[in-house]
């Protein structure tokens, strides 16, 4: 009689450079020996999602990390803003206030044209379908195109076409989407999730509009993530590292800090995430 | 065979963020008393919390689709908060604060104030919930004493729109925020069958601008948010979550307060279409 291994997945959220808390995570599954059988990526957490699929060390992901993460993202912003506000410049759904040249710069030095096909294990990244709101898995075809698309911060970047189809930021349909792993049939799934620090004070027009955002995006990713916990049969691991140091979106001088939350995270959970792996009715 | 005392079902109306078309609930109503069916408590969201406080205060169908006629129309958008763009272009000069509303909201209180005076929660005939979100946290906040002038307005605050209200010392904004469609607080105030009325934000035909850009990313939350939370309740509630969702055969925009009595119409068809349900469901003696 053979007993059925239950399968193990990996969903790294939205969380800008948070994200990097995934190779915490990582660097315990892999001190362990503990496989994972596929990996899931929203938003920021694309780019890990990715690292860790094709097989990126530490040290290539920390240098993708800090070469991703740069001011340099987001130049242009500020005067961008001005002439979209003022009308004095055309904004449509093809729009962003910032060149995404640098973004597509540093995906192409990072991915190259690697595709899905070449990764090591099964990965699916998630952006949403901008004209009608729905959750979109991206599976095949190249990575940085995929990436692009499910980065694609709303008004920052301009959305991304793929297939035909207009995507944008996949954190605005689920910042966490669990329910792609429990589609692809994983018994067990680390959820690695972050939720958008709240600011004390706002002082600008665009500091209430990005703390609406926050508002918005924290209270999505806690109703998605309540009914994925309900309605999965199996395990859901939740992975929430310990980030209340108000990290902003580019901090990168924050790794070393950010992986080691995510490395704790994943070292609470371990005792529990070994006791499912060895129970043979944890695969319903 | 009857029982002589069977166990009361506790039905719930839960009407959620829509603005105008949550004039529906006045049909969902009119439905519901011809049916002979009463409802034990209302929650209402946003442009749902007008509503749910008329009906809770115990007016009558035609008196609510007058009031709020007169009530919601585009002239109170038109007071624009002139020392608020200021505020946007020059926040060092003249002082940014989180109360930041576009709109003078003199008109809309005074509106506000025509329609439901100085009544308190007390007066409701039934029990009543209005939901709002904490602007700080981010969190849902119920609403259920002291004015409903002041509950209500809070739960309208919507981004940008109008300001932020206060109630007791903290600043509410608009309750869609946190969940468009709080049926949350009917099961927690113990109904076991929940009519839930919500409305899907509409999504832009063309997007031509900044703004309109941002209003379809909001309806895209917005629109996900309501079907998560919805998908988590109706998983959660062991008793029943009855969605009644109005289909508007025409576009609806903000101010169509001249469609209220074809909103009120598909209200009706909504309801009536999860009637046979609904019956079934309270003639259960068991939940």
């Amino acid at each position: 009689m053979s007993i059925q291994q239950p399968s193990l997945a990996l969903v790294v959220g939205s969380g800008s450079v948070k994200c990097a808390a995934a190779l915490g995570v990582w660097k315990v599954l892999q001190r362990e020996n503990i496989k994972l059988d596929l990996v899931v990526g929203c938003s920021g957490g694309s780019l890990y999602a990715a690292a860790l699929a094709l097989g990126y060390d530490l040290a290539a992901a920390e240098e993708m990390t800090l070469s991703f993460w740069t001011g340099d993202l987001m130049s242009g912003y500020a005067s961008n803003l001005k002439a979209a506000m003022s009308g004095e410049r055309d904004f449509n759904e093809r729009s962003g206030l910032v060149d995404d040249a640098p973004l597509l710069g540093v995906l192409k030095q990072v991915f190259g044209e690697r595709r899905f096909d070449e990764t090591l294990l099964p990965l699916y990244l998630v952006a949403t379908d901008f004209r009608t709101g729905e959750k979109v898995v991206l599976s095949q075809g190249r990575l940085a195109d995929a990436i692009r698309a499910s980065v694609a911060i709303p008004m920052i970047w301009p959305p991304w076409e793929v297939d035909g189809r207009l995507l944008t930021d996949g954190a605005v349909a689920d910042p966490l989407p669990v329910d792609v792993a429990i589609k692809e049939g994983a018994h067990i799934i680390l959820s690695l999730g972050f939720d958008l620090p709240v600011r004390a004070r706002l002082r600008s027009f665009n500091a209430v509009q990005s703390h609406l955002n926050t508002l918005y995006t924290n209270n999505l990713l806690r109703a998605t993530y309540a009914f994925y916990n309900l309605a999965h049969h199996a395990e859901i691991i939740p992975l929430w590292p310990n980030l209340e140091k108000n990290i902003s979106a580019f901090d990168t001088r924050q790794f070393p800090l950010i992986i080691e939350q995510g490395q704790r995270a994943a070292e609470e959970q371990l005792p529990y995430l070994r006791r499912l792996l060895d129970t043979p009715d944890v695969v319903g | 065979m009857t029982l002589t005392n069977p166990t009361p079902k506790r039905v719930a109306l839960v009407i959620g963020s829509g603005s105008v078309k949550c004039a529906a609930a006045i049909g969902l109503q009119n439905v519901l008393r011809r049916e002979g069916i009463e409802l034990d408590l209302v929650v209402g969201c946003s442009g749902g919390a007008l509503y749910a406080a008329c009906l809770a205060l115990g007016y009558d169908a035609r008196t609510i689709a007058e009031m709020t006629s007169r009530l919601w129309t585009r002239d109170i958008t038109r007071h624009r908060s002139y020392s608020a763009w200021l505020r946007i272009l020059l926040p060092g000069v003249f002082g940014f604060s989180e109360r930041f509303g576009l709109l003078d909201d003199r008109l809309v209180m005074a509106r506000l104030r025509t329609a439901l005076g100085e009544t308190t929660f007390a007066q409701a005939k039934i029990p009543l919930y209005i939901t709002a979100t904490d602007f700080a946290a981010g969190h849902q906040v119920i609403l259920s004493q002291g004015r409903l002038v002041d509950a209500v307005r809070a739960s309208i605050a919507m981004p940008y729109i109008f300001q932020p209200h206060p109630v007791e010392k903290r600043l509410l904004v608009d309750g869609y925020l946190s969940d468009p469609l709080p049926v949350g607080v009917a099961i927690k105030e113990g109904a076991n069958i929940i009519v839930a009325m919500g409305f899907e934000s509409p999504y832009q035909s063309r997007i031509n601008s900044l703004p309109r850009f941002t209003f379809q990313i909001s309806s895209i939350m917005t629109n996900n948010l309501f079907k998560a939370n919805f998908a988590f309740h109706t998983l959660a509630h062991h008793g029943e979550v009855i969605p009644v969702v109005p289909e508007f055969q025409q576009r609806i925009r903000l101010f169509d307060t001249e469609k209220i009595p074809y909103i009120i119409e598909e209200g009706e068809r909504a309801m009536e279409a999860q009637l046979p349900y609904l019956r079934r469901l309270l003639e259960a003696t068991a939940v």
